[in-house]
C-alpha cells in the first residue's frame, strides 16, 4: 500500500505545471509542423516521431530530475521506481503523435486510426527503451538511444509490411517489447549507484 | 562492508553496529569518501561486499522495508525555496504514508528545535518527517548533530566526518 502511494507521489512529482506547459508546447510545435508539411511527410512522419521520442528522455534537465538523490531514498524496489519514472516521459512522448494527428487533420490529410495507434506504439517503445540510457553516460547512453531508434523504426516498418493485421501485430509486439524495456530500466535503476 | 571502484578501495572494509539511541561517527580521509560512506549506510549506494541491516531488514534484499526506517541527510542539504520545501514535505509524507498535516507539523517542530532554517536544517526536518530508526547525517555542522541527538533520542544516529 505504501509502495503504491510512493509510486503515485513520484508520478505526481514529475507531472507538474512545467510538465503540462512542455507537453502543450511540444504538441503545438508538432501540430504546426504537421499542418505545413504533412502531405510531403507521408509515412516517413512515423520515423521522424520515433527519432524525436528516442532523444526526448535523454534531455539533460530530465536526466537531472531523474537522478535526484531524493528518489533513491524513497522506500521502493528498483522496478517500482522504474515504473514511477516511466509514466511522465511516456505521457510526454504522446504529445508527438497527438500533435501530428491534430496538425495533419488541420491540413486536411488526417491519419487513419490504425496509423495513429502505430504512432503511439512507436513513440512509447522508443521512450521506454531510451529511458535506460538516462542512468548511463557517454557511449553507453548513445547506444541506448540507437537501440530505441532501431526498435521503434523496426516496429514502424513492420506496420508497413504486415498488411491488414498490422495494428494487432504492432500492438502485441509493442506490449512485449515495452514490458522488457521497463524491466531493463528497473534493472538499470536497481544497479545504479549515485556516487557523490 | 566496503566499496571498490575500478580496483580501488574507495571505502576500506569496516564493520559497525549501532543500537537504538546510540550514535556512531564514520571518519573518512576525504569529503568524497565521507559522503560515500554516508550513502552506503543510508542505503542509497550498494556496498561492493558486505551487508547492511536496519533492524531485521537487509538493505539489498528488502530495500523498501529498510529505507522506510532510514532518514538520510545529504551534505548539500535542501536548498529549495519555501514552496519547494512545502512540496518536498508533501512528497515525503506520501512516500512514507503519513498524513500531510502531521508531516508539516513534524517538520516545523524539528526546524524550531534546531533553531535555524538553512539548507542542512531543512534536510534534517525532511528526514525526520517519518518515524525512522536510523538517521544518517552526511558531514553535518557540529552543532546540528548534537541537536538531532536531542530531538530523536530513540533512533540510532550515524554521522560521517572528514578526518
Amino acid at each position: 500500500m505504501i509502495e503504491r502511494r510512493a509510486t503515485i507521489a513520484i508520478v505526481r512529482r514529475h507531472i507538474d505545471r512545467r510538465f503540462g506547459v512542455d507537453w502543450l508546447m511540444t504538441f503545438a510545435l508538432v501540430a504546426a509542423l504537421a499542418a505545413i508539411f504533412a502531405p510531403s511527410f507521408g509515412y516517413s512522419a512515423i520515423f521522424i516521431l520515433a527519432a524525436l521520442a528516442s532523444v526526448m528522455p535523454i534531455e539533460n534537465q530530465h536526466i537531472a530530475s531523474l537522478r535526484r538523490l531524493t528518489f533513491f531514498s524513497v522506500p521502493l524496489f528498483g522496478r517500482q521506481l522504474a515504473r514511477a519514472h516511466a509514466v511522465a516521459p511516456t505521457l510526454a512522448a504522446l504529445a508527438l503523435p497527438c500533435g501530428y494527428a491534430a496538425g495533419a487533420a488541420m491540413r486536411g490529410v488526417p491519419i487513419s486510426p490504425e496509423r495513429f495507434i502505430t504512432a503511439i506504439c512507436v513513440v512509447t517503445i522508443a521512450t521506454l527503451v531510451a529511458l535506460s540510457g538516462t542512468f548511463r553516460d557517454g557511449r553507453d547512453r548513445a547506444l541506448y538511444v540507437g537501440l530505441a531508434l532501431a526498435t521503434s523504426i523496426s516496429l514502424a516498418i513492420l506496420d508497413l509490411v504486415a498488411g491488414p493485421m498490422s495494428p494487432r501485430i504492432v500492438g502485441a509486439l509493442a506490449l512485449l517489447v515495452g514490458y522488457f524495456a521497463l524491466r531493463a530500466f528497473g534493472e538499470t535503476l536497481a544497479r545504479y549507484d549515485p556516487l557523490p | 562492508m566496503c566499496f571498490v571502484r575500478n580496483g580501488e578501495d574507495l571505502i576500506a572494509p569496516f564493520s559497525l553496529a549501532i543500537d537504538a539511541g546510540d550514535a556512531g561517527v564514520l571518519v573518512q580521509p576525504t569529503r568524497f569518501a565521507a559522503s560515500l560512506a554516508a550513502r552506503l549506510c543510508g542505503a542509497i549506494v550498494r556496498p561492493t561486499s558486505g551487508r547492511i541491516f536496519v533492524g531485521d531488514y537487509e538493505t539489498r534484499l528488502q530495500p523498501p522495508q529498510a529505507k522506510r526506517r532510514i532518514g538520510f541527510v545529504d551534505v548539500a542539504g535542501f536548498d529549495g525555496d519555501a514552496h519547494a520545501f512545502a512540496c518536498e514535505i508533501a512528497f515525503h509524507a506520501q512516500c512514507w504514508g503519513i498524513a500531510r498535516r502531521l508531516a508539516r507539523e513534524r517538520a516545523t517542530r524539528v526546524l524550531g528545535a534546531l533553531s535555524r532554517e538553512d539548507a542542512y536544517a531543512r534536510a534534517i526536518a525532511l528526514a525526520l518527517v517519518a518515524d525512522v530508526d536510523l538517521i544518517v547525517l552526511d558531514q553535518p555542522p557540529d552543532d546540528l548533530a548534537v541537536r538531532v541527538r536531542e530531538i530523536a533520542t530513540d533512533a540510532a544516529l550515524l554521522v560521517s566526518r572528514v578526518a
